[in-house]
């Protein structure tokens, strides 16, 4: 067979992720950027937000008794240190407050009796509020507090003789999730849009820095085999991307996820689409590699600001409510929200999936318009 | 082989451009140039820097677009019909732009496969391409990692991997030492000989003699046209040839004799129309005339020589 009757037309899809991979895997910046970044940003989330963080639960006191007995007691907690004592109350109405809120996992009360049933040698209790919406917090803390009351009678059964405190748990229900939980959505939308978007951003306008779009283009390949020969290589690289995070946070902060995986994968998916789609169409109209990291920055900060993420949508301004819809994080985080806080199908978030995927298609279509295919 | 070739012959004109220009802004950097080159021909372009070249180049294989202007490879029009003229053309730009960051064998594959090669045929023709341009060795190393002369041939092997009718070659011998550049221009040859075309830039005036026809270019236009034979006439305006004799003579007495460049008591250094021609008989005169010719021979003009002489015309 001749060499002109080998030739084959049609598209040049495969070769172009076959490169661009082999480029990504060789390039010690995609380790980096996919890897590393994305579980780095969920452990600092994770010692930031996380419960966990200083080893210690975040509580609050409500003291009824105000005597020596209850500041005794007290001490004994700080002294475990175990718990972050957030507050002191006098009212029992401060303390469930600050666990229906959810500024505190639970609220520890000392009954009006305290000192005197120490002093008297008569049996007492203490009255645990936990919230029971975070039922492995919940266990770590009744342990806790179990084990501080005990070390509190041993010490008390030595000056007033033998006795009994109880502590008596009740559960309350604050807000259904906080702390990491609550900051998922958040995190995958950063990791989802900075990594992908900034790597891809770069991807054409390197070549043209660097001189190789000028060997490229004198192959018979098209706009759209360049701008999905692309979209595909770059979305096999960060897929894992979005997969490990949800893992570590997983694995790592104790994070209860209520949505299913495949739930939470087609959401991450559709988002991942977009992020790259994005980064493609500032890859084509940027003319070298700062430009495109500079554009790259500034959609992440925009999308950061508008998207929920750090205010609700729902108290800025309608001006700010306006950029919000047209800011595709903004449905990835309300979608995902739903999905893996309260396990919501993902046919529950289609209209957010849908104004992603248009999102993602007029960010293609102009790609595939604005690719000039000649050099400078 | 070709598409064209199966239907006939390839027209005669591989590259034809009429008043090709390309302005940046104010700055006109190809003015309004014809260009004919005829198939199998080596033509060379030559001009200092900033002439125009590479710009002329890039519109030829249509990775920018002319201002004014066509361009036709083959009878194909470059802007028009680009995905179908770019079957004929093989580029090396004048700046490495393969893949660093893969092997030599992966970027004359890639290439091979974008250029729709497939299965044995590709493994094949890699393979043939690494062995006819001593890279067999490296085939492994990574391309930012071979020596300039490497990567030019690399360069050189993927313009070729799909047999194209014509190789343009912005500068192939830039940074390459004189043993590979000779062996350079022997693939040239060599590829000419196989019926290919080839536009070539050079700076080097020694290579430039090598091509069956030059353009000459300065400040965006096209001063001088020719082979390296003819360029050289018409920079001087004739042959320099040189005459030693004794007798007292008036050197413009001579036939075909248009001026006198030097005149050392006997000496005489002289531009004729055609030396070939005019020789023979600028003896017989000068017999005629008295006097006894002791020297009559053609003296060698460099092309740089000419090339000079034409830029300070231009300015
Ligand atoms: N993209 C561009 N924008 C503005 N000016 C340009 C551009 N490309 C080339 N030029 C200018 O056009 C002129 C011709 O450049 P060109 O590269 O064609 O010259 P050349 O003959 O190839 O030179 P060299 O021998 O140095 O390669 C130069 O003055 C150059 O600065
Ligand atoms: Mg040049």
């Amino acid at each position: 067979m001749s060499l002109e009757e080998g030739i084959r037309k049609g598209l040049r899809i495969i070769p172009i992720v076959d490169k661009e991979i082999r480029q990504l895997v060789r390039d010690p910046k995609t380790i980096l950027m996919v890897l590393l970044m994305p579980i780095t940003v969920t452990i600092l989330f994770g010692y930031g937000y996380g419960g966990k963080g200083a080893g210690k639960y975040p509580i609050t006191v409500v003291d009824l008794d105000g005597g020596d007995g209850a500041f005794k007691f007290i001490q004994e907690l700080r002294n475990s240190k175990m718990f972050d004592i957030k507050a002191i109350y006098r009212s029992k109405g401060q303390g469930f407050s600050s666990v229906y809120s959810g500024r505190v996992y639970a609220s520890l009360v000392i009954p009006e009796t305290f000192t005197e049933d120490l002093t008297k040698g008569r049996p007492t209790r203490v009255e645990l509020y936990y919230d029971a919406s975070n039922p492995s917090v919940a266990q770590m803390i009744m342990q806790a507090v179990g084990v501080v009351t005990q070390q509190f009678q041993e010490w008390a059964a030595d000056r007033f003789g033998t006795f009994a405190i109880t502590p008596m748990f009740y559960t309350v229900y604050g807000p259904k999730v906080k702390k990491i939980e609550s900051f998922i959505p958040a995190l995958m939308a950063m990791i989802l849009q900075m990594v992908p978007t900034s790597l891809i951003s770069v991807s054409i306008c390197r070549e043209r820095e660097k001189g190789t779009f000028e060997q490229f283009i004198m192959t018979p390949v098209s706009v759209f085999d360049i701008i999905f020969g692309k979209l595909a290589a770059y979305f096999l690289a960060t897929i894992s991307d979005a997969i490990l995070s949800l893992f570590t946070a997983m694995l790592l902060f104790d994070v209860r996820l209520k949505g299913t995986f495949l739930d939470m994968t087609i959401v991450s998916t559709v988002f991942l689409l977009n992020s790259l789609s994005l980064g493609l169409l500032i890859s084509v109209f940027s003319r070298n590699q700062l430009q495109a990291y500079q554009a790259s920055i500034f959609s992440f900060i925009v999308f950061m600001l508008f998207s929920g993420v750090l205010v609700p949508v729902d108290v800025l301004s309608s001006e700010a409510r306006l950029i919000a819809s047209f800011v595709p994080m903004y449905y990835f985080v309300t979608a995902f929200r739903s999905v893996s806080l309260k396990g919501w199908s993902y046919l529950m978030v289609v209209d957010q999936l849908t104004t992603m995927t248009l999102f993602t298609v007029a960010f293609l279509v102009l790609s595939l318009r604005f690719l000039r295919m000649e050099v400078t | 082989m070709l598409e064209l070739e199966r239907m006939g012959e390839l027209p005669e004109l591989a590259v034809e451009a009429k008043g090709l220009t390309k302005r940046f802004g104010n700055f006109v950097a190809v003015n309004h140039i014809n260009l004919s080159i005829r198939r199998g021909e080596n033509f060379g372009l030559l001009g200092p820097n900033g002439a125009g070249k590479t710009t002329t180049i890039r519109m030829i294989t249509g990775v920018i677009r002319p201002s004014e202007g066509y361009v036709r490879v083959f009878g194909i029009d470059v802007a028009r019909e680009r995905k179908r003229a770019l079957r004929y053309i093989g580029y090396m730009p004048q700046r490495f732009s393969l893949y660093e960051d893969l092997t030599v064998e992966e970027n004359i594959r890639l290439y091979g496969r974008l250029q729709g090669l497939t299965g044995n045929l590709l493994r094949e023709r890699v393979r043939e391409l690494l062995e006819r341009f001593y890279l067999w060795e490296f085939r492994r190393r990574l391309a930012g990692k071979l020596s300039g002369g490497m990567k030019q041939r690399l360069a050189l092997a993927t313009a070729l991997v799909h047999d194209p009718a014509l190789l343009i070659l912005d500068e192939p011998t830039a940074g390459v030492d004189p043993p590979l550049r000779r062996k350079f221009w022997e693939h040239f040859r060599e590829l000419n000989r196989e019926g290919k075309t080839i536009l070539v830039t050079t700076h080097y005036m020694d290579e430039a003699e090598n091509c069956d026809r030059l353009a000459l270019m300065n400040r965006g236009r096209i001063i001088a046209e020719g082979s390296p034979r003819e360029i050289k006439r018409k920079a001087l305006g004739g042959d320099l040839v040189e005459i030693v004799l004794e007798g007292d003579l008036n050197p413009m007495e001579l036939p075909g004799v248009r001026s006198v460049l030097e005149d050392s008591g006997g000496r005489y250094l002289l531009i004729v129309k055609d030396s070939g021609r005019d020789l023979p008989r600028i003896v017989k005169r000068a017999e005629e005339l008295g006097a006894r010719v002791l020297l009559a021979s053609p003296v060698h003009v460099s092309l740089e020589e000419a090339f000079i002489r034409f830029m300070g015309e231009s300015e």
